[in-house]
Order: structure tokens, then C-alpha cells, then sequence
């Protein structure tokens, strides 16, 4: 999801300085970026560590000049029964998200503030955000907490002319998501939702970058839901409730 | 960044120059009555007054502006385009829920509901329904229509959002 926002940024001109843990992984995503005409930097980097994010901001900047705008994308997300959710487990899928989101965007806001200007941050929240994930208890903690970090970073830094939105994106089968990789791909998930297809990464890469233009300039502290109505498909008639113990497979089962 | 509208036609009830100036730059044809791509509703703000002193007329003048003619316009526009076999886009732009009085809330939030509600109710139909709850007027406001009605919100349905952080 996060190269479907750097293409999108690409698209609109930006240069694009890639994070991500490893580094031969951001390499082929810059290198992918850069093939739409604009100049990239890859970057190893572990967001959980502020230290390691001062220095990938110094590094970005050193390649490709002060930046401008911060996309949040770092994140992890697998089912698993809560029971089962191993200490480590926990604290990856949170502290990458919410620990990793928090620390990008002050290191950004400090940066910004310093040059006297303002900037844009979009993050990547998720459709369950309001309902809880049942089977995937870690991720829907993580992903709250950016959902309301968004509302309140974006109030406390209004003030310098910093925007702060979040996606709470649905369903974007892309090339490393977990159900779409399953016995069957997509085609069983596209008829739980209300739009009756799944998401194009395309459609979600778009707005992450559209949001960040001078186009939406007034625009902050929202968090838009885009997911073809999957969130809110649940009505006064559903199909019996399966608890997440007897769901293993399928195409978001635990096992 | 032009073009998201071309060949669509749009009806705007309401009124609200960025809006228009937004929909027509990026291509859309503005039409005043029949057959439409685009439905957007533009709600007037009623006039702020204590609850305990809105009149009944106030307080039914404010729900039917605010919720009762979005609600028989959406669906007079869906019925429109199922006649004509076409998907469509329902956009209902107001002020936000705590903004004003107490009428504004209920309006607004009965607003927001209803939009979850009519996007699931007619996604199989192709036709999109978005709210935005906002006391900003200017052209972001018009370029965040332009997009929600464009197709490349084509996943975005059943969203309610606002502009800025007091919404």
C-alpha cells in the first residue's frame, strides 16, 4: 500500500525517499517509483526507533532536500486468536503503527517547523477501526490509535500550517496482503462487500497523495473510510455469528 | 488535475459557488431538472437559536431542509437512475452536527446515518452516497466534491467527513 502512495505522489511530481526495514525491499520499491520519472532515495529504517528516524530524515533530506510531505505506512497485520498473540507479536503490530507513525510525524513536524513552513501527513488507518477486528485484535488496537492521533496531531499542529488526515482504507489486494494469497485469491471476498468488488490500489494510492496537495488545503484532523461500504454492511439480518476460535481458514481465517 | 467530470451531468439544490466553481472546472454539465449522473445537495445553515426557544416551524423547517428533502431528493434521484439502467452519485454537503442548535444536530446526525445507510442500501444499484459535514465554504471544500462524486472516489461510499478540525 505504501508503494501505491509513493507512485501516486510520483505521479504528481514529487521526489520520493522510501523508509522501510529492509533496506533491499525499499530498493525495489524506489526502483520501481523511479521508473515513473522522478528521483527516489531508499532508506533502512526502523520506526519503533527515534534515533533511526532522525537519521533517515537526515539521510532523505541529505539526497533529496527538505521534505515536504510524510506518508505512514509502516505496519504489520496477520489473524491470529487473541489468546494466541505471542508478547512479541503485540508489540510489533502495535509499536510499528502507532509507536512508528507517532515518531515519523513529530521527527517530520520538528523539521518543518524549523524551515518556517507547513506540510502534509497522510496515514494508512483501516476500515475496522470503529467496529474492533475480531481474530486480528493487535491490528485493530493499532490502527485506533491512529485514527484518533490523526484528529488530535492535526489540532495541536494547525497552528503551523501542518495538515494531518488518515484513510481508513478497506480492502486492496496487492502483492503482499495476506487473503489475497490464499486458495481461492479475492474472488470469495468480493461478495461480502456491499460495493461488490474489492479495492483497487490504485483508487487508494490516488487520495493518500490528492489529500496532500494544495487542493485539499483546508483540509485536516479527517479521517476518510474508503471500503466500498465494507464497515457497514452489518444490519438487523445477518448470517449466524462464527467467533473468530472456529474460523480458521477462509479468506481471513488464523490458520 | 482536470477532467475528473468530463461527460458527467451534475444537479446542485442548494447553493454554494465553490462547489459549482469545482464541478464544472474539472467538466461537469450543470443541469436543472431530469435525467443527471450527479445528485448534490447543499444545505443552508439554520439560523442559531436555543432549543427551548426554536419555534415548531423553525425547528420542522430546519429537519426539512436539512434532512426530510435530502432524504425524498436521493431518492427520487436513485429511482431516476435505475430507470435509466445507471449507476449515480448522491452527494449531501451540510454543516456539521455540534456546529449550530440543536435542530442542526439532529438533522446532521440523522444526515450522517442515512448516508451509511444508502451507501450499503444502493451500492449493488452503482450508486454512491457521501456526506460532508463542514462549515468551510471554500475551494477545498469545491475540489473534495469534485473528487467524492468523481470516479476515482468510485470505492468511496457511506462516508461522512468533515473539512477542517472544528467539524
Amino acid at each position: 500500500m505504501g508503494l501505491a502512495m509513493a507512485k501516486a505522489f510520483a505521479q504528481g511530481g514529487a521526489r520520493v525517499a522510501v523508509m522501510g526495514r529492509n533496506l533491499e525491499r525499499a530498493q525495489d520499491g524506489a526502483a520501481r517509483i523511479a521508473a515513473l520519472g522522478v528521483q527516489t532515495h531508499a532508506i533502512s529504517c526502523d520506526v519503533r526507533q527515534p534515533d533511526a528516524v532522525a537519521a533517515a530524515f537526515d539521510e532523505a533530506e541529505k539526497e533529496l532536500g527538505p521534505i515536504h510531505l510524510l506518508a505512514n505506512n509502516a505496519g504489520a497485520n496477520f489473524p491470529v486468536l487473541a489468546e494466541d498473540i505471542s508478547a512479541n507479536a503485540w508489540n510489533a503490530v502495535t509499536r510499528i503503527a502507532i509507536d512508528g507513525t507517532f515518531l515519523c510525524s513529530a521527527e517530520f513536524v520538528r523539521r518543518r517547523i524549523a524551515c518556517g513552513e507547513g506540510g502534509a501527513i497522510i496515514n494508512n488507518s483501516a476500515q475496522y477501526i470503529w467496529t474492533g477486528f475480531p481474530g486480528d485484535a493487535h491490528s485493530a488496537a493499532a490502527k485506533t490509535a491512529q485514527a484518533t492521533m490523526t484528529k488530535k496531531l492535526a489540532a495541536e499542529w494547525a497552528f503551523y500550517g501542518i495538515r494531518v488526515n488518515a484513510i481508513a482504507a478497506g480492502f486492496f489486494p496487492h502483492e503482499t496482503s495476506t487473503a489475497g494469497q490464499r486458495d481461492g485469491g479475492i474472488e470469495p471476498l468480493q461478495n461480502m462487500i456491499p460495493a461488490g468488488r474489492t479495492g483497487s490500489i490504485w483508487e487508494f494510492g490516488w487520495l493518500s497523495a490528492m489529500i496532500c496537495t494544495p487542493m485539499f488545503g483546508a483540509m485536516t484532523g479527517q479521517v476518510i473510510v474508503q471500503d466500498g461500504g465494507e464497515s457497514l454492511r452489518r444490519s438487523l439480518m445477518m448470517p449466524d455469528f462464527v467467533p473468530p476460535r472456529e474460523r480458521a481458514d477462509g479468506p481471513w481465517g488464523w490458520q | 488535475m482536470t477532467g475528473w467530470l468530463s461527460g458527467k451531468s451534475v444537479r446542485v439544490e442548494g447553493a454554494s459557488p465553490a462547489i459549482m466553481s469545482a464541478l464544472t472546472s474539472q467538466g461537469a454539465t450543470p443541469v436543472a431538472e431530469g435525467d443527471c449522473d450527479i445528485w448534490v445537495h447543499v444545505a443552508q445553515p439554520p439560523v442559531v437559536k436555543p432549543a427551548h426557544e426554536l419555534s415548531h416551524a423553525e425547528w420542522r423547517a430546519s429537519l426539512d431542509a436539512g434532512l426530510d428533502r435530502c432524504f425524498l431528493g436521493a431518492q427520487d434521484f436513485a429511482n431516476q437512475c435505475r430507470t435509466r439502467g445507471q449507476g449515480g452519485t448522491v452527494l449531501f454537503v451540510g454543516a456539521p452536527e455540534q456546529a449550530l442548535g440543536a435542530d442542526q444536530a439532529a438533522a446532521a446526525g440523522a444526515l450522517g446515518n442515512l448516508t451509511k445507510t444508502l451507501g450499503v442500501e444502493w451500492a449493488r444499484d452503482g450508486i454512491r452516497v457521501n456526506s460532508i459535514l463542514t462549515c468551510e465554504t471554500g475551494e477545498t471544500l469545491g475540489n473534495l466534491a469534485a473528487y467524492l462524486v468523481s470516479d476515482y472516489a468510485a470505492y468511496v461510499t457511506g462516508a461522512v467527513m468533515g473539512v477542517d478540525i472544528d467539524d
